[in-house]
């Protein structure tokens, strides 16, 4: 593998080359692909009443994927530079995580840094498919990040059903269509986007994920994980008890693409003091050039105190107590429009969103939305353009290859 | 707890233990399980934490004792000592009976309090067994001035003192005016009745977490946290119902809390520096005549939460530092050569739960003990409506080596802030949605507290009732409620 340094635009990639014949490709293979979006959302309402517009680059992000020793060894890097381009997160109903609210938080600058042993018993004729995963990135729990989902808004369920940025040990074990993972990680969630996990905190927690695979495109999942001191980095904070359990389709049909989740989710922290759920359900159909979608989601948001600035709450935390639980019902739809350029590897993708919903306190406390933001329903509206360049195939969350049928080799990862 | 909840060692251990049952117990033969150490034991069998009326005769006290082989012992002589408090025992000797059980009956006190008598079989191990029980008068909180007098914010501690109350406000969330944090002035009226006639706003805090006046009277001391002001505010109460800013100290990351104490001569302030760098924050206030605060000591804590409250006495600071539990310095009684410049660590204790979040040294003037330190667990909440958290009791009669020998647990409530009536031996303590107790804890204090409640009261009502603090001033109990403000309570 020849590794070229290359310089566009002030922003330099490593970028992993083939080189040679046919044979050499056998050995080593490496991608590179990104995206950002450009994007303008309107809210209302946002914290203090009123409504808020703000036009902002979201999601730029390069993702390496690499192989090696006939595809046994891979890499996925995924470089995140929302610090940058959202350092004060992005307006978004009902969302919450990493010490903002209202708004969705900046990814860290590290967002995936993988490496994977593939297929390990393969060379022992073993009828298993044996993967050992580690690095910085997605615990085996929950369902993929938002980000490679064909809805643009992240849902208000994010940290409900996804576990992202840990310095994580995870293995996974495949025979025909059942795939069980399980992994250690640590449990505390980044606070800043150059923020990296603290060693001292790793294997505090721990997830696992039954996946079945009864017919091609078809997932059915079921996740656990206990999660310890998420909230509270230094780790004095309550432990989290996590399920998640999903369906999801993603196969052809009608001459194009249809996309199906359905998941539920329940976190319940300080040993079921306070708990929270989760109901989504999304779907897209694209075919051609067109792709609508839909989303349905009631997730509850636990509500902390809040800074002077009313999008970011009090980090670290003082105690284990919250003001309220608020629950979001929203309804988003969606329709994109595929432009296509450079014989299909970069793609531009126009897209209008828009989200309707109610916001009720649930399970006490003294958030009130309706004090707060003036009124309990909420509207958002969202209008930009996603550029792609090779995007495909990346599901963040699932390492070790063993979502793909058996056989499939590095050609397939060739573009 | 469902198996998925348990750690895996504990699974582990758990089914070893199922296993091991068949061999390492009876043995299959009918022989009985050994005593620990081979030797007699005394243990307790009923009786204990009993509440009864006045001069009442409780249930009898049993103990079994038992031989080397675990059986019961008959023929022994258990020996019966009342050794705290007032009543009556039916026996000083018992003997035990076949099965090894032997009894007595207790009168209860004539007055409400605590009976505690002892079982003793000398040279048996577990001896003394201790029975405690409360001879209980009726009585109840009641209502006597005060209440919904905070509608605009919510409301947070609480002072009283010269024929004042001084209250704080907890603006982390905006109730229905007002983003500054105040001090509100309440004047006591001749029942003791107060009434809002003042406040004071901090420019640019949210939140004004406690407050104390000096012993003198001539300074109100208040610890402020979020906004860009946070940090240590003194006021000159010159006018106790205006108070003047007289100085201030700034403190970044803001002080959650503050106590007062005189120290050689000297008023000093201990403070709780909030999370980020916590830390026992240490101020001269010797100068506050000239407007000047000095920074005597800062002593880093963990930060597992770091440290919430603090409680002086005698030269001696209690650190109640969450998960790391009590920290326990010397700052002037001068065992370890500690001072408020340089504070020494006598002890820790970490209580169960964790979640040390404040407490109280109690000085016992009946019996003269200074044995008890309660310590307020602050567990999960949701502010306004609901909280959990447990009051726990440490032994600190030696402050190297102090250990938890009780606690009280309120069903659907946390503790909060307390303070205590040493003369009557009375816990007064603030418990959130759970509103105000009062806990006897006279004589010895051991295990389950819960037979020890005297009363609670919620001064707001079901629903409008989350109490942050008490304070006792002449025979009144003053409760500042988050929800319903400043309360004048009557005690049982």
């Amino acid at each position: 593998m020849m590794l070229r340094l290359l310089a566009s635009g002030g922003i330099a990639v490593l970028l992993a080359v083939p080189r040679g014949n046919l044979a050499a490709q056998d050995r080593f293979w490496g991608r590179l692909m990104g995206q950002a979006i450009l994007d303008g959302t309107h809210v209302d309402p946002v914290p203090g009443g009123g409504s808020l517009t703000e036009v902002r680059v979201t999601q730029p992000v390069l993702i390496a994927e690499a192989g090696a020793l006939n595809d046994h060894l891979a890499f996925a890097g995924t470089l995140d530079l929302e610090g940058l381009t959202i350092p004060n997160g992005e307006l978004l109903p009902g969302g919450w995580g990493e010490g903002y609210t209202d708004r969705r938080h900046p990814h860290t600058y590290a967002h995936e840094l993988m490496l994977s042993g593939k297929d390990l018993l393969g060379p022992l004729g073993v009828p298993l498919r044996l993967s050992i995963s580690a690095g910085k990135g997605f615990v085996p729990f929950g369902s993929d990040d938002p980000m490679s989902r064909p809805v643009y808004r992240y849902p208000v369920n994010h940290h409900l059903a996804q576990i992202l940025e840990r310095a994580v040990a995870m293995a996974g074990v495949r025979s025909g269509p059942v795939l069980v993972e399980g992994a250690i990680f640590n449990g505390d969630e980044p606070e800043r986007p150059g923020e990296w996990p603290p060693l001292r905190r790793f294997g505090d927690s721990w997830s696992t994920r039954l996946t079945l695979l009864p017919i091609a495109g078809l997932e059915l999942s079921v996740s656990r994980a206990k999660v310890h001191s998420p909230e509270h980095r230094p780790g004095a904070g309550t432990d989290a008890w996590k399920w998640h359990t999903a369906a999801r389709l993603d196969r052809a049909v009608a001459g194009g693409r249809l996309y199906a989740l359905a998941e539920w989710a329940r976190t319940s922290e300080a040993e079921g003091f306070f708990v929270f759920h989760s109901l989504l359900g999304e779907t897209s159909f694209e075919k051609g050039r067109h792709q609508p979608y839909y989303r349905f989601e009631r997730s509850d948001r636990p509500e902390d105190i809040r800074t002077t600035d009313p999008f970011r709450s009090l980090r670290p935390h003082l105690e284990n107590s919250i003001i309220g639980i608020t629950r979001f019902t929203l309804h988003t739809f969606g329709y994109s429009y595929a432009l296509q350029a450079a014989s299909g590897r970069l793609a531009v993708r126009p897209y209008a969103e828009g989200t309707l919903g109610r916001m009720e306190s649930v399970g006490g406390g003294i958030f009130s939305p309706a004090n707060f933001y003036g009124k309990e329903t909420v509207a958002a509206v969202s209008i930009g353009i996603r550029v792609e360049w090779r995007m495909a195939g990346h599901r963040m969350g699932r390492y070790g290859g063993l979502l793909e049928p058996p056989g499939d080799s590095m050609h397939d990862h060739m573009m | 707890m469902s198996l998925l909840n348990l750690p895996m060692h504990r699974v582990i251990l758990g089914a070893a233990a199922v296993l091991a049952i068949p061999v390492l117990g009876c043995g299959g033969d009918g022989s009985p399980p050994s005593g620990p150490g081979n030797q007699v034991q005394i243990v307790k069998q009923s009786g204990d934490a009993q509440t009864g009326p006045l001069g009442g005769t409780a249930q009898p006290y049993r103990v079994k004792v038992t031989d080397e082989n675990g059986f019961g012992k008959p023929g022994v002589a258990v020996s019966w000592t009342i050794v705290c408090g007032a009543g009556a025992i039916s026996a000083d000797t018992s003997v035990t009976d076949a099965s090894g059980v032997a009894s007595i009956t207790a009168t209860l006190p004539a007055a409400a309090g605590a009976q505690s008598v002892t079982a003793s079989v000398a040279g048996a191990s577990g001896s003394p067994v201790l029975f405690t029980s409360r001879a209980s008068a009726p009585g109840a909180f009641a209502v006597s001035g005060g209440g919904n007098n905070v509608p605009e914010r919510y409301s947070s501690d609480l002072w009283v003192a010269g024929g004042y109350a001084y209250t704080g406000t907890w603006n982390w969330y905006q109730r229905t005016s007002g983003v500054l944090g105040q001090v509100k002035i309440f004047q006591l009226g001749t029942g003791g009745a107060p009434t809002l006639i003042d406040s004071v706003s901090l420019a640019n805090v949210v939140t004004v977490s406690d407050l104390q006046v000096s012993p003198d009277g001539q300074w109100l001391v208040v610890t402020a946290e979020g906004g860009s002001a946070e940090g240590l505010y003194v006021y000159s109460l010159a006018d106790p119902a205006h108070p003047a800013q007289q100085a201030f100290y700034g403190v970044g990351t803001g002080l959650h809390t503050g106590s007062l104490s005189v120290i050689g001569g000297k008023l000093y302030a201990f403070t709780a520096k909030n999370p980020g760098s916590p830390a026992l924050m240490i101020f001269d206030l010797s100068d506050l005549a000239n407007g000047n605060i000095t920074l005597a000591s800062s002593t880093p804590i963990p930060p597992n939460y770091g440290i919430h409250d603090t409680f002086i006495r005698d030269g001696i600071c209690f650190a109640f530092v969450w998960n790391e539990g009590v920290y326990i310095y010397d700052v002037g009684k001068g065992v370890a050569g500690g001072s408020p410049q340089a504070p020494v660590q006598l002890g820790s204790v970490k209580t169960s739960g964790g979640e040390a979040h404040n407490g109280w040294w109690f000085w016992n003037p009946v019996t003269g003990e200074k044995r008890y330190l309660f310590v307020g667990q602050e567990g999960p909440g949701a502010v306004g409506s609901s909280s959990s958290g447990d009051i726990h009791v440490v032994d600190v009669s030696d402050l190297t080596a102090p250990k938890e020998v009780g606690t009280y647990h309120m069903q659907g409530a946390g503790t909060h802030n307390f303070w205590m009536d040493e003369a009557r031996q009375r816990l007064y303590a603030a418990y959130y949605n759970g509103g105000v107790v009062a806990l006897d804890v006279s004589c010895d204090l051991a295990g389950d507290l819960g037979f020890r409640e005297i009363a609670r009261i919620q001064p707001g009502g079901s629903g409008q009732t989350y109490t942050w603090g008490v304070m006792l001033s002449g025979s009144s109990l003053y409760a500042i409620d988050m929800l319903s403000g400043l309360w004048q309570l009557a005690v049982p």
